[in-house]
C-alpha cells in the first residue's frame, strides 16, 4: 500500500480525458437529443393547446349559435302555435257559419218538405174530393141540372162588363157566324131560342147555332164561337176544379 | 483476480513515468467507454432505441441526483459527477473479470480522484462566487473555526480515497483468501458481495463528491441568500 506519483498523475490525466470524452460524445448528444425531443414535445403540447383552444372557442360559438337557434325555434314555435290558433279559431267561426248556414238550409229543406207533403195531402184531397164530386154529380145529373146550367150561363154572359163583351166582339172575325152549342140532353126549342137570342144581343151580329149532343159534358152547355168558348158544363168545371188544385198555391 | 497479484505492479516506463497494470486497466477502460460512446452518438435518432433509452435513462437518473442535491447546478455538475459515477462502477466491476484488477484497488488511482474531488470543490465554488468570496467561507460563522474547516477538507479527501481504496482491495484480498483456503469456485458468493459493493461503493463516492462540492455551492448561496434578507430587512426598516 504505496502511493505511486506516476500512477497519481496519470490517474488524473485518465480521469481527465474520459470526463473530457463523455462531455463530448455521451453528455451533450444525449442532453441534446433529449432537448430536440423536448422542444418537439413542446410544440406538439403547444399545437394540441392551440386546437384545444380553437377547439374550445368553436364549441362556445356553436354553443351560442345553438342557444340562438333554440331561441328562433322557440320564437318559430311560438308564431306557429299563435298562428294555428288564429287559424283555428277562424276555421271554427267558418265552421260554426256553415253549420247554421246548413242549419238553415236543413230547416228551410224541411219547411219545404213539409209545405210539398201538405200541398200533396192537400192535392190528395182535392183529387179525392174532385172523384167524390164527379161521382156524386154523374149520377145526379139529368136535364133539371142542364137546365138550371143554362140559366146560369146566360146570367153570367149577361152580367159581362161592357169592357169585357168589347173584348169579345174585337175577338170574332167576319166569317166567324157559325155558333156551335154542344149540350149533354136535348135542348127544348125555346131554350135554343133564347141562346141564340141572347149571342146575337151579345156579339151583336147574326149568327147561326149548330147544336150537338156531348154526354161527356154529364150536364149543362158549352158554346163555342171563332176562338171563344163559354163553358158551363159539368165535365169542364170538374176539369177546372181538378186544375186548379194542381196549380200551385201563390199562382 | 488470479491471486498471483495483490498489489499493482509495474508494467513499463513513459519516460519518467512508471506505467502500472492500474493505468493499463484504466486505459482500456476509457477506451471501451469512448468507443461505446462514439458508436452511441452516431446512432442517436428523437424515437430512440433500447440502448439509447437505457443510457438516456442513465444520464437522467444522474440529472435528478444531482438536481435534488443541486437544483440550480445541474448542468455545471453534470460532467464531472455523472463520469465518476461511471467510471467507478465499471473499475470497481472490473474486478470479476478473471485476470484483471479493479483500479480502484489502487490507493494512487482512489487519492487521484479524492484530489480530482478536493480541487473540483474549489474549482466550481471558485468559479461560481469568485476567489475572494469563497475563501470568505472558510472563516463563517466565526474565523475560529479556521482550522477545523481546513482539517476537514484534507480529512474527506483522504477518507474517500482510502474508503473506496480500502473496501476494494479488501474484497479482492477476501477473495483470494478464500480461493487459498477453500478452493475453485468457493468465492462465487464473495462474488456477488463484489458485485452489490462495488455499486454501492460507487455511488457512495460519487454522492460524497456531489455532497462536497454542493456544500461549497451552496455555503455561497446561503451566504447571499442572508444578505439580501437582511438587505430587505433594513429597506423596510
Amino acid at each position: 500500500m504505496e502511493l505511486s506519483w506516476s500512477t497519481f498523475l496519470l490517474e488524473i490525466i485518465n480521469f481527465l480525458v474520459l470526463v473530457w470524452i463523455l462531455k463530448r460524445f455521451f453528455y451533450r448528444p444525449l442532453q441534446d437529443v433529449i432537448a430536440r425531443r423536448q422542444r418537439g414535445i413542446e410544440e406538439r403540447l403547444a399545437k394540441a393547446e392551440e386546437m384545444q383552444r380553437t377547439a374550445q372557442e368553436l364549441q362556445k360559438k356553436y354553443q351560442g349559435r345553438l342557444e340562438q337557434w333554440q331561441a328562433e325555434r322557440q320564437q318559430a314555435r311560438e308564431v306557429l302555435e299563435n298562428e294555428l290558433k288564429a287559424e283555428r279559431a277562424q276555421r271554427q267561426a267558418a265552421l260554426q257559419q256553415e253549420l247554421a248556414q246548413q242549419r238553415e238550409k236543413a230547416a228551410a229543406m224541411e219547411q219545404r218538405r213539409q209545405r210539398d207533403q201538405h200541398r200533396k195531402l192537400e192535392l190528395q184531397a182535392l183529387e179525392q174530393g174532385s172523384q167524390f164530386a164527379a161521382r156524386l154529380l154523374e149520377r145526379a145529373a139529368g136535364p133539371e141540372l142542364e137546365e138550371r146550367l143554362g140559366e146560369m150561363l146566360t146570367d153570367a154572359i149577361e152580367e159581362l162588363e161592357p169592357s169585357q163583351l168589347q173584348q169579345l166582339r174585337a175577338q170574332l172575325t167576319e166569317r166567324d157566324t157559325v155558333a156551335e152549342v154542344a149540350s149533354a140532353f136535348p135542348l127544348a126549342p125555346e131554350q135554343r131560342q133564347k141562346i141564340e137570342a141572347l149571342l146575337q144581343e151579345v156579339l151583336q151580329r147574326q149568327l147561326h147555332c149548330h147544336y150537338v149532343e156531348d154526354p161527356e159534358l154529364v150536364a149543362g152547355l158549352r158554346i163555342g164561337v171563332g176562338g171563344w168558348e163559354l163553358d158551363a158544363n159539368v165535365r169542364d168545371e170538374l176539369h177546372g176544379f181538378a186544375r186548379l188544385a194542381r196549380e200551385p198555391a201563390g199562382d | 483476480m488470479d491471486g498471483g497479484e495483490l498489489f499493482p505492479s509495474a508494467l513499463f516506463r513513459l519516460g519518467p513515468l512508471t506505467v502500472t497494470s492500474t493505468v493499463v486497466t484504466t486505459w482500456a477502460i476509457i477506451a471501451v467507454i469512448g468507443l461505446t460512446c462514439w458508436l452511441l452518438s452516431r446512432q442517436l435518432q428523437t424515437r430512440p432505441g433500447a440502448v439509447q433509452t437505457l443510457a438516456e435513462g442513465v444520464v437522467t437518473a444522474i440529472e435528478d441526483a444531482i438536481g435534488a442535491v443541486a437544483p440550480d447546478h445541474v448542468k455545471m455538475l453534470l460532467p464531472f459527477i455523472a463520469s465518476l459515477w461511471i467510471f467507478l462502477v465499471i473499475a470497481n466491476l472490473c474486478g470479476l473479470i478473471p485476470g484483471v484488477h479493479s483500479p480502484t484497488r489502487d490507493l494512487s488511482a482512489t487519492a487521484a480522484l479524492a484530489i480530482l474531488v478536493f480541487l473540483s470543490v474549489h474549482w466550481f465554488g471558485i468559479r461560481s462566487q469568485g476567489l475572494r468570496r469563497y475563501l470568505h467561507h472558510y472563516l463563517t460563522p466565526t474565523p475560529l473555526l479556521l482550522p477545523f474547516h481546513l482539517i476537514s477538507e484534507v480529512t474527506r479527501t483522504v477518507a474517500l480515497a482510502v474508503r473506496l481504496f480500502g473496501n476494494i482491495m479488501s474484497l479482492e484480498m477476501a477473495a483470494l483468501l478464500i480461493l487459498l483456503v477453500a478452493g475453485f469456485l468457493a468465492p462465487i458468493p464473495i462474488l456477488m458481495l463484489h458485485i452489490i459493493e462495488a455499486l454501492v461503493q460507487a455511488y457512495i463516492f460519487g454522492m460524497l463528491a456531489l455532497i462536497y462540492v454542493a456544500g461549497g455551492l451552496q455555503s455561497q448561496m446561503l451566504r447571499q441568500q442572508r444578505k439580501e434578507n437582511s438587505d430587505a430587512e433594513g429597506e423596510q426598516r
